[in-house]
């Protein structure tokens, strides 16, 4: 139950952004998918683990597969669903909780704060590599021959 | 066969609304590149930069052009990269014609964000959704929705008498910062870390650090570092911002933070 309103509340969030970024309505569902799938990866193995760092390498990494499969499903750039759903990871809460640490006089809880804000962009960073490593091909196995080859090369613009 | 320098314009007009709009360099890049040569160009050099734009074509030729464009950063708008990426495929197929291609990227850049009572309104769902994921009580959603408002409100107002995007990130943050003491301040169960994380969720620099990834992953390292730089940049002005009006309050004596 818990997980079904984490789901609902991130697909909101992220449809609400995709709104700011003036995402065409016809895409606002997917974004709000990709927000919510990767929201719930992270919330899950964040849980399961404990592990932040972790969960945010594997939610980016899901997310950037999973806006890839949307881009060749929907024909449009994976960039679109990429940067909304991206929102629920970035780790604003951590800039703030470091400089609250800082302004705080809290030396050893800012450095832990801030080394961690600065490995869950890591991670994020290495989220997005994994995920674009995947070789485009794959995401073509149902398409045949020259039709194929166009939308790969369509998929490149 | 159309002369060289109408197709040059084309393609780098289309190069600069899709990088205003927010695309990221190599699909900008590439772009440029298809278009040229589904119009049948053959000798040309493209190299974009995240605020700039080089292109030349036939150089060698009598009708050699060349053309450089400067690009600001703006406002991320996608449903213009959605319609002008349709646009370079079907130029791409040859389905579109010059003069139709002309008429179609006039159409891209007249498409407009969402109305701003829609956006204001986004906006507060934004930063209510974000407080609750971080574990705020319903009444901080309620109070984070309140904020996202007059956040958007504010944002556009800045947008109207073009402050510097640095500035009107400081001093959103510090409006957003000021709103969660007064909120604290009326006594309710309310967390004051869990209203402002809601609330600097929409200034947060997400977009720009992303594309500054994609930007080293394809091994633009110029467009990627701009962008970063940008990004850390953005970040510190939120923590000045926020942390402003919080030392402002303890400076003044009895305060519970």
């Amino acid at each position: 139950m818990n997980y079904l309103i984490q789901f609902i509340v991130a697909m909101t969030a992220t449809v609400a952004v995709a709104i700011l970024f003036a995402t065409p309505k016809k895409e606002l569902l997917f974004c709000g998918l990709s927000g919510a799938i990767s929201w719930i990866v992270y919330y899950v193995v964040d849980e399961k683990s404990g592990n932040t760092v972790a969960a945010c390498l594997a939610a980016t990494f899901i997310l950037t597969v999973f806006s890839r499969a949307l881009a060749v499903l929907r024909k449009n750039p994976a960039t679109i669903y990429l940067l909304s759903g991206i929102f629920t990871l970035v780790p604003g809460a951590g800039v703030y909780y470091t400089v609250y640490y800082l302004i705080s006089g809290d030396r050893a809880q800012f450095a832990s704060k801030g080394l961690e804000t600065f490995e869950i962009a890591l991670a994020i960073v290495f989220g997005i590599i994994f995920g674009f490593a995947i070789p485009e091909a794959l995401f073509h196995r149902h398409t045949h021959g020259k039709q194929a080859k166009r939308a790969a090369d369509s998929q490149k613009l | 066969m159309a002369h060289t320098k109408e197709i040059l314009t084309l393609a780098v007009e289309i190069a600069d609304t899709m990088l205003r709009s927010g695309a990221e360099i190599y699909r900008v890049e590439d772009s440029v590149i298809h278009i040229l040569e589904a119009y049948g160009l053959e000798d040309f050099d493209v190299y974009v930069l995240s605020n700039g734009i080089f292109a030349s074509a036939n150089e060698n030729r009598e009708d050699a052009c060349s053309m450089v464009r400067h690009v600001p950063m703006a406002a991320t708008q996608l449903n213009r990269v959605v319609a002008l990426n349709q646009l370079v495929r079907d130029i791409c197929d040859h389905k579109c014609t010059l003069p139709e291609a002309n008429l179609r990227l006039q159409k891209c850049r007249d498409l407009s964000p969402y109305s701003r009572g829609i956006t204001i309104f986004a906006c507060g769902v934004v930063c209510a959704a974000f407080s609750l994921m971080f574990g705020g009580s319903m009444l901080d959603g309620l109070f984070s929705f309140g904020i996202g408002l007059l956040e958007q409100l504010f944002l556009l107002a800045c947008k109207k008498y073009k402050v510097s995007r640095f500035l009107t990130t400081v001093y959103t943050s510090v409006i957003i910062s000021l709103l969660c003491i007064f909120s604290v301040i009326t006594r309710l169960p309310i967390h004051y870390d869990k209203l402002v994380v809601g609330a600097i969720m929409p200034i947060v620099p997400g977009i720009v650090f992303t594309t500054s990834i994609r930007d080293f992953y394809n091994e633009d390292y110029l467009s990627g570092s701009i962008h970063l730089i940008d990004a850390l940049l953005t970040a510190l002005c939120i923590a000045v911002g926020v942390s402003l009006p919080i030392l402002l309050f303890r400076y003044l004596g009895g305060f519970w933070f």
